[in-house]
């Protein structure tokens, strides 16, 4: 049997725009993962603290406000200083394309934006999470 | 029943049994035909008087006022450009740090506008941080311009002198949780220059409780927070006979998912409650509730139900102060706000751009068919996340001029009154709404309600209810689930003019911020900064006290924003939300 894959859900910082967070955690648990829903205005260093703890293999965090650059790269640098660096990191919100590259580089797996369809969502998760288990599964 | 409704009743089976059927036999895969036809048995004991009225007439169901002021300005348009008042005022804006925000308002000022500044916060100031706040490090002088003292302000409105000083003006405020405090600050620079604060206009949008819905820019439990708005709602009332007390917005909680009928009941509970509290501090209805404003209600792209909610907001609200808290005044009953029926930001689609466009057109015609102007909202580029255009506000407003000027939209005034289908919806969805606030009634109020998580929870589950049937198909949006094969061209556009903030100035915002509040800190009298806070606690304490009139105090002695919230988290505690699942 498929073991369950656990997923955090965050919203860094003081963005209090929680209608995609909240989706995205209803609909990975109709989906079948383990979802832990961190609640709004969390520090990058609890949010870590957090993911590690309940031993997550998937952190998505939700930023409308325009401060994703700072608050993704303070997670991703946690999460890699705590032994997280397989932990798989993607992003929703509002974000522009010409911060793609930026995020990508600071080890973000998928950033979705508005009009994304859910199960796009759900597949790339499941299968990011394939590829850091070794289990294969091209591109 | 008549003798003319037997006749239509019996025409209508025929016509169902007939033509109908006859139509559905082509559509094998519909269950029951995809369209309806309204006829006068859907509103049988309809009463004009009872249920429409007159425009600016109680129960307002037509209109706030016997016309849109946009449709007399309109006349003018082309013989006295200046005056036709087919410009917008000030945009929602703020940028950085008071500095740059300030420089922004010149421009304008230089360019003719002559309205005060609605001004946009950053996050820190709406939740109650200060810019040195370690914490919060990064969302400085982002999406809004940063407050922490008294001296901020007073950089802001540094270009609002002699005509434009602050009683000439009227400016916006977009701040909730830690509204008393700017309301105390603004107060506070009227008399350090020496303007009376009766003459000042301003609103606040001071709208909390819908924050614990929607927006989440929440500090204290609701509890303590209607004390806070209550004391706002009695300073005004008492001092400040030209300030709005309030803004409240029912468009956030549809945007955070909820349902028309949700948006309706729980923007109406939340105007209940607000009622509720003037009443209890012993204020007279008809003395404060006339400074009530509305942001907006909700929008969609169903724009037949946008128009019925408009009028059925309206006559809902009048019958409340009227009935209920037994208004006398028709300025107690009128919901005054910007615009009525629009689609929401929610409606506009990241695909294809452009086709925003059409959107908010459509969203502008319910606007001015549901008694207001044709306000084409939000630019185009609302879900491309790089803030508006300049390009795309001028299609805006373009589109509203155009809608009033060539295609006269406003010449009549609520032109489906006594439509038997725009009737049936306005009384099928007061109807719905008034059975959800029964139910908050019910739970003890809206503040239980959110207490309890109902309503967070309830809105939660709309929006991924209707997520799910965008994804299920139920739900079509062009370019997003359907209309996207490759055949389809996927239009682009070009944004060619610049943004007005300088991106080396944005970098620098939070640096340069920190640095003018250590300055702050500084120079002032730490003594007594420490004796106004030591006083704040204990007033803090006794509910009956209005904490207003010390924090015009706090203000001027340039105590910071997260100095006065950090005492009141002290003595009231932080919210904390509820569980989600």
């Amino acid at each position: 049997m498929e073991q369950r894959i656990r997923v955090l859900i965050g919203k860094p910082g003081l963005d209090g725009h929680d209608r995609g967070a909240k989706v995205i955690a209803y609909m990975l648990r109709d989906a079948g993962f383990e979802v832990i829903y961190t609640g709004l205005r969390q520090t990058p260093e609890a949010i870590v603290k957090a993911a590690l703890q309940e031993d997550v293999q998937v952190v998505g965090l939700s930023i409308l406000s325009g401060a994703h650059l700072g608050l993704v790269r303070s997670v991703a640098d946690k999460l890699k200083e705590g032994g997280g660096d397989d932990v798989v990191l993607f992003v929703g919100g509002v974000i522009p394309e010409e911060d793609f590259p930026a995020l990508k580089e600071m080890g973000v797996a998928e950033i979705f934006t508005s009009g994304t369809e859910i199960g796009q969502v759900v597949e790339s998760i499941k299968r990011h999470v394939k590829i850091r288990r070794g289990e294969g599964g091209a591109g | 029943m008549t003798e003319q409704e037997d006749k239509i009743k019996a025409e209508k089976k025929a016509w169902e049994e007939g033509a109908l059927k006859k139509a559905m036999e082509r559509f094998s895969f519909l269950q029951e035909p995809p369209a309806r036809y309204y006829t006068p048995l859907d509103r049988s004991d309809f009463d004009f008087l009872e249920k429409v009225g007159f425009p600016g007439q109680y129960p307002f169901t037509a209109g706030t006022y016997p016309f849109d002021p946009m449709a007399g300005l309109s006349r003018l348009a082309a013989k006295a450009p200046q005056s036709s008042g087919l410009t917008r005022a000030a945009m929602y804006s703020g940028y950085g740090t008071p500095e740059d925000t300030r420089d922004y308002y010149r421009q304008n000022i230089e360019r003719g506008v002559r309205q005060g500044p609605n001004l946009a916060m950053d996050l820190p100031t709406q939740c109650g941080y200060d810019s040195d706040n370690e914490l919060i490090e990064g969302e400085v002088g982002k999406v809004g311009v940063a407050i922490d003292t008294l001296r901020d302000l007073e950089v802001i409105y540094e270009p609002y002198q002699g005509d434009l000083n602050l009683d000439n003006i009227a400016s916006n405020f977009t701040v909730n949780a830690s509204a008393i405090y700017l309301i105390a600050m603004y107060v506070a620079l009227a008399e350090k220059r020496g303007i009376p604060i009766d003459r000042l206009r301003a609103t606040p949008q001071n709208d909390i409780l819908k924050e614990y819905i929607a927006r989440g820019t929440y500090i204290f439990p609701p509890g303590p927070a209607m004390r806070l708005f209550r004391d706002t709602l009695v300073f005004i009332t008492r001092h400040m006979p030209r300030m709005n007390i309030t803004s409240m917005g029912g468009y956030h909680i549809r945007e955070a998912g909820a349902t028309r009928v949700q948006d309706l009941a729980f923007s109406l509970s939340i105007a209940t409650a607000y009622i509720q509290a003037g009443v209890d501090a012993g204020q007279d209805v008809d003395a404060f509730a006339p400074r009530f404003t509305f942001n907006a209600f909700g929008g969609s792209m169903e724009v037949l139900k946008e128009i019925a909610f408009q009028r059925a907001a309206r006559r809902m609200y009048a019958r409340l102060l009227k009935e209920r808290f037994g208004a006398k005044d028709p300025r107690s009953m009128i919901i005054r706000q910007p615009i009525c029926a629009h689609i929401g930001p929610s409606s506009t689609t990241k695909q294809r751009p452009l086709n925003n466009v059409i959107r908010a057109t459509i969203g502008a015609m319910a606007g001015a068919m549901s008694g207001g102007p044709p306000a084409a909202f939000p630019p185009y580029d609302e879900p491309l996340g790089l803030g508006w255009s300049r390009e795309a506000q001028q299609l805006a407003q373009d589109t509203g001029r155009i809608l009033a000027c060539e295609a006269r939209i406003l010449d009549v005034v609520d032109p489906f009154a006594g439509s038997y289908y725009m009737e049936a919806q306005t009384d099928e969805i007061e109807a719905a709404a008034q059975a959800e606030m029964d139910k908050i009634d019910g739970m003890g109020g809206i503040v239980a309600a959110i207490e309890k998580g109902y309503v967070q929870r309830a809105v939660s589950r709309s929006a991924y209810k209707y997520q799910r049937a965008i994804s299920n198909g139920d739900i079509q949006i062009v370019g997003v689930n359907c209309f996207i094969g490759e055949n389809e061209l996927e239009v682009q556009t070009n944004r060619l003019v610049p943004h007005p903030y300088d991106p080396e100035r944005r970098a620098r915002a939070e640096e340069r911020q920190i640095a003018n509040l250590k300055e702050v800190k500084r120079m002032r009298d730490q003594k007594e900064v420490r004796r106004l806070l030591g006083k704040l606690e204990q007033k803090a304490k006794d509910e009956r006290e209005n904490l207003l009139p010390l924090m015009i105090e706090c203000a001027k002695a340039y105590v910071t924003l997260q100095e006065v919230c950090d005492v009141l988290r002290g003595v009231f505690g932080e919210y904390e939300p509820p569980s989600i699942f």
